[in-house]
């Protein structure tokens, strides 16, 4: 009976495998984190001197994804989160016209990426919610989250 | 002739559709294990004729328009090719060996070969095999991950492309020694033996490629691909230019001159995209759909529709409870002339210098449409989709 516990794929010589799917980050997981913790401290000054889009450019900049590198996303997740709190609604239209087409895409994966942890840190829906609507110009932003395997 | 003809063909969805040369006649598959062949009777379509031989869904049919044959691809990883002999249908069965379903297939311009994608991670090249009087299967494995989506040939007979759900797309050689001669050397390279991929591309973001499609001369690839994006590849560089696009991805696309192409997919109408190797943009959509209310009585086939703003208000308070205005009815109602999803584009009419003046489509509301593609329409793509709320 215990047929039913083997895992069949383990055996599959030519299995495909996430990591084909997509380019890997070239990055080490130690080097993204330190990358990361050097643009929290960045963005935390732009956000001082009032510089929301700047901040936001450095938040969405070459973010981590793919596996090992949860913490890195997780502060990463949390440094964008901290950058759409402190900016004012009438701001918003705005700072979200500054972002390239990349940047708009990785913005929209963050914005998931906060929806699907409510109440984390300073996660706040309504928030979420108001960026979202200004950031998708149809539903190609969002087809472009689901189908990415550069996970955030 | 602006106006697009519109065929309502069953209550099913046509999962795909040829054309014979002369357009006389459709081969189609209803989503089943059927193919069926109509022919046009003054303004509709009526089956003349039911091609059995399959017992499982039919995925794909092409019609090799100078020698008249049809070749359908199930997913019981079998292939059929019914050849006329005398207006009868007769059915060849080839073996793929394959152990997955065949997904797409298409003839070869010089119909001597025709390749079919498979589920197997392979593309099967069938060539004829005149000793024995069958059709044999050469397979393109190496490097396909998964599921080949789409093919599209080369002019010159050999080369082949192919978008797979692995999130590439690749151009192969798929030479066959007593079948090709020794070919031109082209910008995909030279010197082919089968199986040599001469080029391996991917969109930014990933996501299946579900069309691919050669330029008329050749020179140019493109494929569209799940993160709602086109892309254009010039090999020489290689150049590629990816179009991000604002809706639903597209699942299909067909060229219709050197520099424009015409997709289509699940936003459901179809869209024009023109340039060259400098860049490439989103040009307008050929379904008209900010004047649809007052041209859907104009247009043949559809059922006349009041387009009175009181009436679809009072229509709508009562059959769904919409006490709003107009605005409330345009939300929920899609106003393009295919309902659903489109499958399948194809070249209908080709001009005397080879670019195409109409294509048609067949869609999985059971449609199938036939479009002029001079008439296309700006801000109608982003105008009425880009409003839609999820």
């Amino acid at each position: 009976m215990s047929f039913r516990k083997i895992d069949v794929d383990a055996y599959d010589e030519d299995i495909l495998q996430e990591i084909e799917l997509y380019t890997p980050d070239p990055r080490n997981p130690a080097q993204v984190l330190s990358e990361t913790k050097q643009k929290q401290v960045a963005v935390r000054t732009s956000l001082n001197k009032g510089d929301t889009i700047g901040a936001l450019n450095i938040a969405l900049d070459s973010p981590p994804y793919g596996p090992n590198v949860e913490e890195a996303k997780n502060l990463t997740l949390q440094t964008v989160v901290s950058v759409l709190n402190t900016t004012k609604s009438t701001d918003i239209p705005n700072v979200v016209k500054s972002l390239s087409q990349d940047e708009q895409d990785t913005f929209m994966k963050f914005i998931y990426k906060g929806m699907g942890m409510p109440g984390w840190g300073d996660v706040s829906g309504s928030v979420l919610f108001g960026w979202h609507e200004k950031v998708s110009s149809g539903t190609g932003c969002i087809v472009r989250v689901m189908t990415d395997r550069r996970t955030m | 002739m602006s106006v697009p003809e519109v065929y309502s063909i069953a209550q099913t969805p046509v999962t795909c559709h040829a054309f014979n040369a002369d357009r006389s006649q459709v081969a189609l598959s209803l989503n089943d294990n059927k193919a069926y062949i109509y022919v046009k009777q003054g303004k509709e379509w009526v089956v003349e004729e039911t091609l059995t031989e399959h017992d499982k869904v039919i995925t794909s049919i092409d019609w090799a328009p100078n020698s008249n044959r049809i070749v359908t691809a199930s997913t019981g990883s079998q292939c059929l090719h019914p050849l006329t002999g005398r207006l009868v249908w007769k059915p060849t069965l080839v073996l793929l060996r394959v152990n997955r379903a065949a997904t797409f297939v298409r003839w070869s311009p010089n119909e001597d070969k025709f390749a079919v994608g498979s589920g197997a991670r392979a593309i099967a090249v069938c060539s004829f095999d005149p000793e024995n009087n069958w059709w044999v299967a050469k397979q393109l494995k190496k490097p396909i991950r998964s599921t080949v989506l789409s093919v599209d040939w080369h002019p010159n007979n050999v080369l082949l492309a192919a978008g797979s759900a692995d999130m590439k797309a690749r151009v192969f050689s798929a030479y066959i020694k007593d079948v090709d001669k020794r070919p031109v050397p082209t910008v995909w390279g030279e010197k082919l033996p089968f199986n040599t991929v001469c080029g391996e591309y991917a969109s930014p973001a990933g996501g299946w490629v579900h069309a691919v499609g050669f330029s008329p001369s050749g020179d140019v690839l493109a494929f569209a691909s799940h993160d709602s994006s086109i892309n254009i590849v010039y090999p020489g560089g290689p150049v590629i230019h990816s179009i991000r696009i604002s809706t639903l991805p597209y699942v299909t696309l067909a060229w219709t001159a050197e520099d424009s192409i015409v997709a289509a997919g699940h936003d459901c109408q179809p869209v024009v995209f023109s340039g060259s190797e400098a860049g490439w943009a989103l040009v307008g959509t050929l379904d008209d759909t900010t004047s649809g209310g007052a041209k859907s009585t104009a247009r043949a086939g559809t059922m006349g529709k009041l387009s009175s703003s009181a009436f679809n208000t009072f229509r709508n308070a009562d059959t769904r409870g919409h006490t709003g205005g107009a605005e409330v009815a345009a939300d929920t109602e899609l106003l393009t002339v295919h309902k659903n999803t489109i499958t399948s584009v194809r070249p209908y009419e080709v001009g005397r210098d080879g670019t195409v003046s109409r294509v048609s489509t067949s869609g999985v509301d059971g449609k199938l449409v036939i479009w002029d593609v001079g008439v296309v329409s700006v801000g109608g793509v982003t105008g009425r989709l880009g409003g839609m709320r999820m």
